[in-house]
């Protein structure tokens, strides 16, 4: 069964525990598809081709000098057993980028992708030395941006 | 050895930053040696003309970081991450601000198949972004990587 990783409360995003969900949906206000479309997608592509055994898509925009409600910034944390035989970091980020090759396009909606990515192994080893809960680092913050994208 | 040594860190990267005669790279050290033996670079032209300098770029610096910024001010809290852990590493580096040269930040892209900036080359070859060297330099493997490069004798 797919488990879905949330935070503690909306803003604490860089702490996940485990919890199994009904819903698809992995963002903290429950907004549908529609919303956040490009949140969906992402989703939708690493649940088709990685059937991961746990999944986040968080969207990371609102770090950033883009306006409210942005998708442009994100990072995935992904589990799945589709890399117990890829070794190497880059070539399992290379899967995910080849995945989500659209939005992160130059012309795509995502301007920066941070990707965490483990076998079911290497999550169960976090979770032991976590004492049952997995920390991940947030993304770095912001430094201003290039303004290539619309400000704030 | 050449008395341009004495030069401080910041008037080096500055001199190196506006000379058209050097180019997109600049060398950073924590040593305050002087790279007067950086390459030549001429003015980007076109796309293949990008591709090419790339690969001179990363064939003739052994640590070579496509940021957005410089070392010494990121734009970019990625490229901010890749910049202190090359400095807490204590290496020299090369590096390129891709937002002063469009057509490199577009062709480096091409040239890793990679889609994002920060990009980190070590020997001419394409080691990661912002997540991958930080994963690595918590686990050791980016110290062993630069390892040979920590144990050279200075430039001068």
């Amino acid at each position: 069964m797919l488990r879905i990783l949330t935070a503690a409360t909306r803003r604490d995003t860089s702490t996940l525990f485990l919890k199994r969900f009904m819903s698809s949906t992995s963002n903290n206000n429950n907004v549908g598809a529609a919303d956040f479309p490009v949140q969906a997608s992402i989703t939708s592509k690493l649940m088709e081709a990685l059937e991961p055994s746990a999944l986040r898509v968080i969207n990371e925009s609102h770090m950033h000098n883009v306006p409210k409600n942005s998708e442009t910034h994100f990072k995935v944390v992904v589990v799945s057993s589709k890399f117990d035989d890829v070794k190497a970091l880059i070539k399992r980020h290379r899967i995910v980028n080849s995945i989500l090759s659209e939005e992160i396009a130059t012309e795509g909606p995502v301007h920066a992708l941070s990707i965490v990515a483990k076998t079911p192994a290497q999550w169960k080893e976090m979770e032991l030395t976590g004492n049952g809960k997995v920390v991940i680092d947030k993304s770095p913050n912001c430094r201003g941006g290039d303004g290539s994208l619309p400000s704030k | 050895m050449m008395s341009l040594n004495m030069l401080s860190r910041s008037v080096t990267r500055t001199a190196l930053l506006s000379s058209k005669r050097l180019g997109p790279v600049s060398f950073f050290s924590n040593n305050d040696s002087h790279s007067d033996f950086a390459p030549q670079r001429k003015t980007i032209s076109d796309d293949d003309e990008a591709l090419k300098m790339i690969h001179e770029h990363v064939q003739t610096n052994h640590i070579m970081l496509y940021m957005k910024g410089n070392p010494s001010m990121p734009m970019c809290g990625f490229s901010a991450t890749v910049v202190k852990i090359l400095k807490d590493q204590g290496v020299d580096f090369s590096s390129v601000n891709v937002l002063d040269y469009p057509s490199i930040r577009e062709g480096v892209k091409k040239y890793s198949e990679w889609p994002t900036i920060p990009q980190l080359y070590v020997g001419g070859e394409f080691i990661g972004g912002c997540d991958i060297i930080t994963e690595m330099h918590k686990t050791g493997e980016l110290a062993d990587l630069l390892k040979p490069e920590k144990s050279d004798d200075k430039k001068e």
